[in-house]
């Protein structure tokens, strides 16, 4: 049906091309138009946020009702999801009714700092270990391109801290090995990424024609 | 008589109930022997209370290394849910009141201001509800009207911004250092022979790297003859470029141990370091 | 379940496995009980950022974006803390905001912090804008309105009229602004901010991603960065006030070090096996 497949598509070719001439055009009809359609993104945006929350409770909620491996532990989710909501709406709903004074205890800010603080802070510090293991087991010159890898990676580990200068000191020059690092990073390091960034920049743009033109579609999602 | 395998491993599992319940009373003793200061705050022991549960919580969490376990898994599933209820709260608070209740039913002190908001609001917000419909399997091409024009405005402005700022810009920074160096000289002071060839030479570097970096991922034409030799230095520039990810990499995730040892050292030691 | 020499290899990893871990945690402890002497001088790209900040009058406005979450904060809390501590210092008016809503608890008491060491107040001295949805749009819109994009601050003050925001209309009143970030969102503000309404921009980040501002340094599109916990301490080190990062580098050369010998450990008898293996034909 057009208004389900070609209207969208037309639309989205409309706002995009508006979207790239206006860059174009100082007329403040120009900026006027796009600092309104950035608003309406922003609060599109606020309601977006939410999609990704009922996801995840649908995921466990599904867990549970089909009582798949580890259910039990999808309760905690909606504990601790329960926990916090109520704590939030508890504040807004005293906030609107009276005076709260300032430092008074609160609940959500609490499960925030000594719950969700620090299970996300020591949940990405276990890769440190995982990190050390791995390159133990795995990181390996077998060639000239993994030995340049491996020589670059040494270069910047032992160059980007203190007791590289201490040597340095020892061996007549503090920032001999510092110094290195930085040529090290400043040089190749930034003509690759500049490389990488040149390339992706490329395949973005025509990623987004395909997308104006709608021959990318993969966006639009399923339904009819 | 049971297998050899499984009285080793029922050994197992009575040894690691045993450094469990040594564990948690050890961690109970630590945690109860921090004393009061003198100029304690009204609210120390909700805060000290709170330095305990977080630093259980960071335990549990690293009791992973040894392996997955029960506990590991039901701290984890409670901190999803209190992240994903924190962001419900966060995203009502700071989002949605501030740009829709607040603006209609709050803030405009007569029906005219009101009416001026509504109008001004009324298209994203339906735009907006129309988004959540992505969750219904019946409805859920309404939602393809408010994300094409999402998607359609970003991609349209991002055509130019990715041209000016990422390859505009980059090839002006390329080649700027070749010419600077072959017309300009510092004021009051000359730069020397190793005061213009350093930075010559380094400018080729960065624009060789560059030049055979970007023909290492151009697969329209093969990599033989001199396109090879080009393509080989591309890597090797890719490779060292790789390294030195890969060591601030190492580093960054010390620091995020480097933290939460803090943390367990200074906040939740009675003695704190 | 394998053969038994298959198995005894499987042991043998899962035991070097763990005595890593443990050495790991080791080298991290040491220098919190023996604390190490190690010293070092700041790297040129936190001091142009330090520099730019001196530069600022007092008064003027400075904007932080910290867009990072609990998963970055050791490297980027003392940096952020820092920052604010060096501008309220120098009597300048921050103006403190996010892009990541899991990020808003961390912003907020790193701000006030700062604030509260100084004496210094909300909506007079330093403004907490909190989160907004949008992330590219909300910077276009705030190079157009500052108070249009926030109307209300955090604590719900209306930024309209607001004296830590005087003569602060849009992105395009504010000389500097520096993005604490620990995604890509560093790069969305010179796309989208700094390329647009000229202001000068720096950047501190975590240590993953700092390899890849390197070609935004040489352009001149990012005047410094602070590059992960090195970056905080370097920073510290310029304020003259050493603090969490800069214990936390002892312990960052230690564990360094340690990685350092394993890898090349490794590597070195690696190497002289496959030099067995290529003699003996």
């Amino acid at each position: 049906m057009w208004y389900k497949l070609t209207l969208p598509l037309v639309i989205c070719f409309g706002v995009g091309v508006l979207a790239f001439v206006q860059e174009f055009v100082p007329h403040p009809w120009s900026a006027a138009f796009r600092e309104e359609m950035t608003t309406w993104f922003r609060i599109m945006g606020g309601f977006g946020l939410f999609i990704g929350a009922y996801s995840l409770l649908h995921l466990h909620v599904t867990r549970i009702r089909r009582q798949q491996a580890g259910w039990g532990y999808s309760a905690f989710v909606f504990l601790g999801a329960a926990l916090t909501i109520g704590a939030g709406v508890f504040e807004e709903v005293r906030a609107a009714v009276a005076d709260v004074p300032a430092g008074a205890f609160s609940l959500f800010d609490w499960l925030y700092n000594y719950v969700q603080v620090p299970c996300q802070a020591t949940i990405f510090s276990i890769l440190a270990f995982f990190m050390a293991s791995a390159a133990f087991r795995a990181f390996r010159a077998r060639n000239v391109e993994a030995a340049l890898l491996l020589a670059a990676a040494l270069v910047v580990m032992f160059g980007r801290v203190p007791i590289s200068e201490e040597v340095g000191r020892c061996l007549g020059s503090w920032d001999l090995f510092p110094k290195a690092a930085d040529v090290l990073m400043e040089y190749p390091n930034m003509a690759a990424k500049r490389g990488i960034m040149l390339g992706i920049s490329l395949g973005a743009i025509s990623q987004s024609l395909r997308v104006l033109f709608g021959i990318e579609r993969s966006y639009l999602g399923g339904g009819g | 008589m049971a297998a050899p395998e499984e009285t080793t491993s029922r050994t197992r599992r009575t040894t690691e109930i045993v450094i469990l319940v040594v564990g948690i009373v050890a961690f109970l003793v630590v945690s109860a022997a921090k004393k009061q200061p003198a100029d304690a705050p009204d609210d120390w022991w909700v805060r000290r209370l709170g330095v305990i549960i977080a630093a259980g919580l960071t335990l549990i969490m690293y009791s992973f290394l040894y392996r997955d376990n029960p506990l590991f898994k039901v701290a984890e599933n409670l901190f999803v849910g209190v992240a994903l209820g924190y962001g419900a709260i966060i995203t009502w608070r700071e989002s949605l009141r501030p740009e829709i209740v607040d603006p209609l039913f709050v803030d405009p002190p007569h029906f005219h201001a009101f009416l001026m908001e509504f109008a001004r609001r009324i298209v994203p917000i339906l735009l907006g509800a129309l988004l959540l419909m992505r969750l219904s399997r019946r409805l859920s091409w309404l939602s393809r009207y408010p994300i094409t024009l999402m998607v359609g405005w970003g991609a349209g402005i991002g055509i130019p911004i990715t041209v000016h700022t990422y390859i505009l810009q980059q090839l002006q920074a390329s080649v700027a250092p070749l010419t600077a160096a072959a017309t300009a000289a510092p004021v009051g002071q000359a730069p020397g022979f190793w005061g213009v060839t350093l930075p010559v030479l380094g400018s080729i570097v960065i624009l060789a790297g560059t030049v055979s970096v970007l023909f290492y991922f151009f697969f329209s034409v093969e990599h033989t003859g001199a396109g090879g030799t080009v393509s080989r230095l591309g890597i090797w520039f890719l490779m060292i470029s790789f390294g030195a990810s890969f060591g601030y990499t190492v580093m960054g995730r010390v620091s995020l141990l480097i933290g939460r040892v803090e943390f367990l050292l200074k906040d939740w030691l009675p003695w704190g370091m | 379940m394998g053969t038994p020499e298959a198995q005894a290899t499987l042991r043998r990893l899962a035991v070097a496995r763990r005595v890593i871990y443990v050495l790991v945690a080791v080298a991290v402890l040491v220098p919190f009980v023996y604390p190490l002497p190690f010293r070092f001088r700041p790297s040129p790209w936190s001091e142009k950022v330090f520099k730019k900040v001196e530069a600022l009058k007092p008064g003027s406005p400075i904007l932080f974006s910290f867009d990072f979450d609990p998963s970055a904060m050791a490297e980027l809390y003392p940096m952020s803390l820092a920052l604010l501590r060096h501008c309220l210092q120098r009597d300048l008016h921050p103006i403190v905001m996010t892009h990541w809503q899991s990020g808003v608890g961390i912003t907020k008491q790193i701000i006030e912090e700062a604030a509260k060491e100084r004496g210094k107040q909300s909506g007079k001295d330093y403004v907490f804008l909190g989160f907004r949805a949008g992330g590219s749009n909300l910077v276009l819109n705030m190079g157009e309105s500052l108070q249009g994009a926030f109307a209300k601050d955090f604590f719900k003050q209306p930024t309209e009229g607001m004296p830590a925001l005087e003569g602060v209309r849009s992105l395009k009143d504010i000389p500097l602004v520096i993005d604490i970030a620990a995604g890509t969102a560093i790069e969305m503000w010179i796309a989208y901010g700094r390329d647009r309404f000229g202001f000068d921009l720096g950047a501190g980040c975590t240590a993953v991603i700092a390899p890849d501002l390197y070609p935004f340094l040489q352009s001149g599109q990012l005047v410094g960065v602070l590059g992960g916990l090195r970056g905080a301490a370097d920073y510290e080190m310029l304020m003259k006030r050493p603090g969490s990062a800069t214990k936390g580098m002892q312990a960052q050369s230690l564990t360094h070090v340690l990685i350092i010998l394993l890898i090349v450990g490794a590597n070195v008898h690696y190497l002289s096996r496959r030099l067995k293996g290529s003699t003996k034909g």
